[in-house]
């Protein structure tokens, strides 16, 4: 804990080195440089350790604070997060320096670094608190963070919109994370998450209302469906290396309360695991139409992280329902699973970020039907971004189909398993419902932007990145490849953090053998190689040939202009078509032209308009107020004459 | 690995161009020609491969890649198919991630390549492409389950092998309904009537040959000799739904899928001979059929 600590105090000093040196940045910048590396490293070594099976004891402050002790700890469920939060916090600061570094002039970079410092900081303490306090101190820090950063560009009304609603959202969940320890303390004075998991056995009804409150707290932070809507806004609103950070790992704070209740309260009921899997089933199917649906590169990646938030819940609602109906080995792989699919997202969704990121920087435009042909410009931008989404769709042997493949082994298990876990089987064929539409989305996405033509003429011809801004894209990648190559290497400690959720902390080693990481990684292995020695042997017969080039074939049409490509909008068409009843989606349609324009059903159908009419009868009731003394003891007397009729009918006297 | 299962791999990679000839042989006659012989792909192939390639100047790496990975995917995946009906030489827990996977890497690599010519056509190929895949892929997964549900493995080489045959006479009327949307899958998975017409000459009628529209010469022989092969491994597992092989020794075996794929190829040329192909708006709706198949069959199980 001690170097946690160390890691922690390290990352804030230097977004206070950024901040205070921010007239010599040159100065300030490798200070921040090597302060905020040397504290990742600090705080991800024991993570590693206690992934591996080391064990930390907790730390017990008792400052004079009521609500019992502050307590920090380090288990193998936080340690998981921890590594998640300094690995892709670092990626992103790093890319931030550079990223940031042509605003110099005109914003207030230092703060800006200072600010991502203090969230990555706040992260940190909010995976290894073990008191409600502390927990909730470290959970405000990382929202004002957040929402002061998500505002960096506040010159645009479209910014400041989505900070409005995002620091609204998140207020809105931290009040109900006020509720929740609330309830669950039932006023005892001890806060602390051991006082907690100590309670005596909760009637049904208080433990429904402990669960339902978490479930909607922490889905909130999460971007579960229908809470979902404050994210593609604030995501797509922020600079491109937070919108990295928090999509990557802030959403997955909400993953991690969620797990943490579950080891906090033991052994949910049934209708929790029920209600977690069908909200991962929507999250996981809406969140990937809707992606589908956007031309907002980053609005895109955006719903994809509530697709992958599905994902992650589908593998906690399997857990959950391993435990409820005592089925050991589901429970672990499907908690095991949501852990390690966590793990993987923050990497590749942070990637995936930062790439559009470059390709916004490069381009000056998020609109991806503008674009086109930019794999020609920025050869290693495209190269990771591939990366990127082959892992996001979860294909072998990149990391997302590692711990898809572990969700998958805990749903088919509950199909075979006998009993009414039996109908969490179904969840596999959504699985595999959300894994094709995510394919069709990111080939989508890579085929618009990086292949083919560019489909606008740009103002000048895209450059590829800084050196600064390719490595942490080149560090993200090289992870998600390691990850998916060594099944093997993760997939126990992943099970250690699944049997400590399903409350069996001992079990993990049980499970090694049904698990069959091992099997996994030959056959990974074995596709990587096949597909190096493919790849070369035919760049070698080939070598001896000289192909002859042309244009692309149109019919015999030689000259192909740009408007001639085609677009995302009409790629997507099919797909949107069969699922318009929840894509959302406005189709403008002419004889020369064809558009789609994505609208949230949540928030521009049912929130904007509910808010609106909220306004309007505010507005109706203003008029009661401003009406002058003779309508005011208009309404006196007539509340007189109310309360006595009231109190005749009710029969007593007043 | 096993020795066994390598050389029926091999025997695999060798009859599988004849199966799209078998195809194309039964449609003929059914519809009155004479046809080109079965043999046929085999000259194809060996007419491309001598060819020289022609790429676009807007093409990349990318364009190359395509071919050559969907080739390495469709191996892999054969090797996680126990073709001797008892076990494959890869084999493990949810292996049937790992294959699903691997046929999505594939396309995934195709429709990319496609993509990379920058051409309408290919564009309008790869989305109808992708879009039919989603619908295809559930259904792969429901087939799947209700395998699962029958022989409790969670391998292929549990499904399709040893416990399979033991589960027939329990599960009959469920593993029957499994083979027929395993057959649906096949129509759709590998282009043909009637969801896609390999013989259509029109661009904008086509699906998959619109997709690869641009490669030719090696590249192409690639493509081809990959879909011969993605054909000859769903025919494996329908004959393998259908025909539990684990009883018979090894060389029985191997015959015993072989007349199977034969049987299928038979069957794809007739379903080309009587049906015309969908409208593309309605291939959804074919493939959620399948998939309702499928669900019927697993809950058969369940009950």
């Amino acid at each position: 804990m001690t170097l946690v600590a160390l890691g922690v105090a390290l990352i804030v000093l230097a977004g206070l080195a950024a901040a205070a040196l921010a007239r010599r940045p040159a100065v300030g910048e490798t200070l921040f440089r090597v302060l905020f590396g040397a504290g990742c490293v600090a705080g991800v070594m024991p993570a590693l350790g206690v992934l591996a099976g080391a064990t930390v004891p907790d730390v017990r402050l008792a400052p004079t604070t009521p609500f019992g002790p502050w307590v920090f700890g380090l288990d193998p469920l936080s340690a998981v997060f921890l590594l998640a939060v300094l690995s892709v916090g670092a990626a992103c600061a790093f890319y931030g320096l550079a990223y940031l570094a042509h605003e110099r002039g005109h914003r207030a970079v230092g703060a800006a670094h200072l600010l991502l410092a203090v969230l990555v900081a706040a992260l940190a303490v909010v995976v290894v608190a073990r008191a409600a306090l502390p927990l909730l101190i470290a959970w405000e820090g990382m929202a004002v963070a957040s929402y002061l950063l998500v505002v960096l560009e506040h010159d645009r009304p479209a910014v400041r919109r989505a900070g409005m609603i995002y620091v609204v959202v998140t207020h809105a969940g931290t009040l109900l994370l006020f509720t929740l320890f609330a309830i669950w303390a039932g006023g005892a004075s001890d806060l602390s998450f051991g006082a907690l998991a100590a309670h005596p056995p909760f009637s049904a009804g208080r433990g429904g209302i402990i669960l339902a409150v978490a479930l909607v707290a922490f889905g909130l932070k999460a971007g579960v469906v229908p809470f979902h809507f404050w994210l593609p806004e604030a995501h797509a609103a922020a600079p491109a290396h937070v919108s990295a950070l928090m999509s990557g790992v802030v959403i997955k704070m909400g993953i991690y309360g969620l797990l943490r209740t579950v080891v906090l309260f033991g052994a949910p009921p049934p209708w929790w695991g029920w209600v977690v899997l069908a909200l991962g089933a929507c999250s996981g199917v809406l969140g990937v139409v809707w992606a589908l649906a956007q031309h907002d590169i980053k609005r895109l990646l955006a719903f994809h992280s509530v697709e992958n938030i599905g994902i992650i819940l589908l593998g906690i609602g399997a857990g959950a329902l391993g435990v409820a109906y005592g089925h050991p080995l589901i429970a672990v792989l499907g908690f095991a699973g949501a852990a390690l699919h966590t793990l993987n997202h923050a990497l590749f969704k942070s990637l995936l970020f930062l790439g559009a990121g470059s390709v916004i920087h490069a381009t000056g435009t998020r609109e991806i039907d503008r674009l086109g042909g930019l794999g020609r410009h920025m050869p290693a931008t495209a190269a990771t971004f591939l990366v990127g989404s082959a892992a996001i769709v979860g294909l072998p042997p990149l990391n997302g189909f590692v711990s898809e493949w572990v969700v998958y082994q805990s749903l088919l298990r509950g199909a075979s398993a006998g009993g009414a876990v039996q109908l969490a089987g179904l969840a596999a064929v959504v699985l595999a419902l959300i894994g094709g539409l995510a394919l069709a989305c990111f080939v989508k996405v890579v085929g618009v932007l990086f292949l083919g033509t560019p489909r606008h003429a740009l103002a000048t011809d895209p450059r590829e990145a800084a050196p600064a801004m390719i490595r942490p894209l080149v560090g993200l990648a090289a992870a998600c490849v390691v990850i998916g190559l060594v099944p093997i290497a993760v997939v126990p400690p992943a099970l250690r953090v699944g049997s400590l959720v399903a409350g069996l902390p001992s079990a993990a080693a049980g499970f090694q053998a049904d698990a069959a990481a091992g099997p996994a990684t030959v056959f990974t292995v074995a596709l990587a190689l096949s597909l190096l020695v493919a790849w070369a042997l035919y760049a070698a017969i080939g070598s001896g040939r000289r192909p002859s080039e042309t244009a692309t074939w149109g019919c015999g049409y030689a000259t192909p202009t740009p408007r001639m490509a085609y677009t995302a909008s009409s790629f997507a068409a099919p797909l949107l078509g069969v699922f318009r009843a929840v894509s959302g989606v406005r189709t403008d349609r002419t004889a020369h032209a064809f558009a789609t324009h994505a609208i949230d059903p949540v928030l521009d159908g049912l929130l904007l308009p509910a808010w609106r009419g909220a306004r309007t009868a505010a507005s109706w009731l203003r008029q009661v107020r401003h009406g002058g003394l003779s309508r005011y003891l208009l309404l006196v007397g007539a509340a007189v004459v109310a309360s006595l009729l009231y109190l005749l009918a009710a029969g007593r006297n007043p | 690995m096993s020795g066994a299962g390598l050389i029926a791999l091999g025997i695999l990679a060798l009859v599988a161009p004849a199966l799209p000839g078998i195809a194309g042989k039964t449609k003929s006659l059914l519809t009155g020609r004479r046809g080109p012989p079965v043999l046929q792909p085999y000259a194809d192939l060996r007419k491309l491969l001598r060819k020289r390639a022609v790429y676009s100047r807007t093409t990349t790496w990318v364009f190359r890649a395509g071919p050559v990975a969907m080739l390495v995917t469709l191996v892999v995946a054969a090797l996680l198919v126990p073709l001797d009906g008892r076990a494959a030489p890869v084999r493990f827990s949810g292996d049937l991630v790992a294959f699903a996977g691997l046929l999505a890497l594939g396309r995934f690599a195709l429709v990319l390549a496609g993509l990379d010519t920058g051409s309408s056509f290919e564009g309008l190929g790869a989305s109808r492409e992708v879009t039919i895949a989603t619908f295809a892929e559930p259904t792969l997964f429901l087939c799947f389950i209700a395998l699962v549900l029958a022989t409790g493995d969670l391998s292929l080489s549990g499904m399709l092998g040893t416990p399979l045959a033991a589960a027939w006479p329990r599960a009959g009327a469920s593993l029957s309904l499994v083979g027929i949307s395993l057959f649906v899958l096949l129509l759709a998975e590998n282009s043909r009537v009637p969801v896609d017409d390999p013989a259509t000459h029109l661009e904008l009628t086509m699906i998959h040959e619109v997709m690869v529209l641009d490669h030719g010469g090696p590249d192409l022989a690639l493509i081809l000799y990959g879909g011969a092969l993605k054909l000859a491994l769903f025919g494996v597992l329908v004959v393998s739904v259908f025909v539990p092989r684990a009883g018979f020794a090894g060389p029985a075996a191997l015959a015993l899928l072989f007349a199977g794929l034969g049987v299928v190829a038979v069957g794809v040329g007739v379903v080309e001979s009587v049906m015309a192909r969908l409208r593309l708006a309605r291939v959804p709706q074919l493939l959620v059929g399948a998939a309702a198949l499928a669900l019927f069959a697993t809950i058969l199980q369940v009950g």
